[in-house]
């Protein structure tokens, strides 16, 4: 117990002698924490967002005629030729016929002078739900639309793919921020560590003439790196919350963004955050204080 | 305590600060170590506490080869022995009382202890109003008593005091010799490197000189 008392009396002088360059790290890390979040937020919201829309994301190949048994085998292999995909269901000409009486409901008397096989046969093509398959929507239905025996392919919502398109160069800003993150935490704890240890080299010598262990001399900057994470990841993911908030709260109007719930990281993410950034930080100090008991 | 066996330590470029050292100090022995300035004094208390190695020989103390100590062996060693260094090496910036207390703090005294300790060491150099003083701000004789202050405070078994009473008048001279006296009746070993005769010619102790690096005896002490 005393060990940790002399600790934690060492890095308080510690930080009453630095403490205007210890407030400029935790700025930084609370910054880049929240640049990184930020974009990790709207990523993985992207993302459910994303999935909502892809629910019923489907292409429609309208074939000229019904076909057999053995065609529908030939069929979907050229089509699992190109790519994997969730499902792939035919649609004859009667289902297709039921279900759009029942869309009708009501309203579908007007059917009964129609033949019931006006409506073409389809395939029904559910790309799988990655990001991969779903940036190259386009590039499938123009493969599907050569198949022998198509009609016109539909899948019309290729505003969807530019969506993924987006999805995806947001999961690049997240990896840039990411990085970010590492190299501001680790570089400026370390060198604000290092300025400490300047500022108190005679000290840090004198400790080793009298005999401080080197766990003496190491924990309390070892535990201020630690804080720096602690607290820079804290402030960072708090100040993001309370962005978050104050969007949620001036864009719920009815409108777009409206008919998508928008969520916060849960728990265990929040708690991943702050684990790495103690990490960081701590590794930080950890290099600055190896280099100098090394001399 | 101190074992040295045929010890030599040269200075880049060629400065043989030490020759064929060997000395044998026994466990609560107080011992002087005199010569003139340049002689090697200094030298040797560095060697005995690793803050210099030798170029040859062997030093040991309280058994072991200091030479080989390394990380937390060494500071439990450094713990072992207090030491005021001829140039202080107090820090300035901080008071009297928190420059004492640095020894203790190392080998984790309770914090009551060690403002007892604190207290009672400066009464006993005469440094009692100096508790809160900024250690630079005090005389060259005033940081001189600091520095032995925290070189005993901790009660070591191997003191080494490098030119204790250089700045000082005969009165306090008096004080600082009563410390280290009371350290030594209290069982620590104790080693004096001085120019100043008057601080061991009244006593009966065991005095050695150094010339030019060579060790020679002047007066042997008093059986213990
Ligand atoms: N770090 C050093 N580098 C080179 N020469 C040194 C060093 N320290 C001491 N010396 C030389 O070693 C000799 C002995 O010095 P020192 O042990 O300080 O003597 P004393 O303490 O008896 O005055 C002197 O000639 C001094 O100049
Ligand atoms: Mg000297």
């Amino acid at each position: 117990m005393n060990f940790w008392f002399a600790v934690f009396r060492q890095a308080g002088r510690n930080l009453r002698q630095t403490w205007p360059s210890q407030c400029m790290t935790l700025l930084t890390v609370s910054l880049s924490v929240l640049i990184f979040a930020f974009f990790f937020l709207v990523y993985t919201n992207m993302l459910g967002v994303g999935d909502k829309l892809g629910d019923d994301l489907r292409l429609i190949v309208y074939l000229e005629e019904e076909p057999g048994p053995e065609l529908q085998e030939q069929l979907r292999r050229k089509i699992l030729a190109f790519d994997e995909v969730e499902d792939i269901r035919f649609i004859s000409r009667l289902q297709a016929y039921e279900r759009f009486a029942a869309q009708l409901g009501d309203d579908s008397d007007v059917l009964a002078d129609m033949p019931q096989d006006f409506l073409p046969a389809s395939i029904e093509v559910v790309p799988l739900k990655n990001l991969r398959s779903l940036t190259q929507l386009k590039l499938f239905s123009e493969y599907l639309a050569k198949l022998p025996g198509t009609l016109k392919v539909q899948y019309g919502q290729d505003w969807i793919e530019r969506f993924y398109y987006f999805i995806r160069l947001l999961s690049i800003v997240v990896f840039l921020s990411g990085g970010l993150l590492i190299l501001t935490s680790v570089f400026m704890v370390s060198y604000t560590i290092r300025l400490t240890i300047l500022a108190r080299q005679a000290e840090l010598e004198l400790l080793k003439l009298v005999g401080a262990t080197n766990n003496y001399i190491k924990t309390p900057f070892l535990m201020e790196g630690f804080l720096q994470g602690v607290l820079g990841s804290t402030l960072g993911l708090a100040a993001l919350y309370v962005l978050f908030q104050w969007i949620r709260s001036n864009f719920s109007g009815p409108g777009f963004l409206a008919m998508f719930e928008f969520t916060f990281f849960k728990p265990p993410f929040l708690i991943a955050i702050i684990a790495i950034s103690i990490l960081l930080c701590t590794i930080g100090s950890y290099t600055s204080m190896q280099k100098f008991l090394r001399t | 305590m101190v074992e040295m066996i045929k010890v030599s330590k040269i200075y880049p470029p060629q400065v043989r600060a030490l020759v064929d050292v060997s000395l044998t100090i026994n466990n609560g022995e107080m011992f002087f170590l005199t010569g003139a300035s340049g002689a090697g004094k200094t030298t040797l208390l560095k060697l005995l506490c690793n803050m210099e190695v030798p170029t040859n020989g062997l030093v040991e103390v309280a058994g072991k080869d200091i030479q080989k100590l390394r990380g937390r062996a060494l500071a439990k060693m450094r713990q072992k022995i207090g030491v005021a260094y001829q140039d202080f090496k107090l820090l300035l910036d901080r008071t009297a009382a928190e420059n004492i207390a640095i020894s203790m703090e190392v080998s984790y005294k309770k914090s009551a202890y060690i403002k007892k300790r604190v207290k009672n060491l400066l009464e006993r150099l005469s440094l009692a109003d100096k508790h809160d003083a900024i250690t630079g701000e005090l005389s060259r004789g005033e940081q001189q008593r600091v520095a032995l202050a925290r070189a005993v405070a901790n009660s070591p078994p191997l003191i080494l005091v490098d030119e204790p009473t250089g700045n000082l008048d005969a009165v306090t001279t008096e004080g600082v010799m009563t410390l280290l006296n009371a350290c030594k009746n209290s069982g620590a070993t104790v080693v004096i490197a001085t120019h100043d005769e008057s601080i061991f010619r009244d006593t009966t102790h065991r005095v050695m000189e150094l010339r030019s690096g060579r060790l020679h005896l002047v007066r042997e002490g008093a059986a213990l």
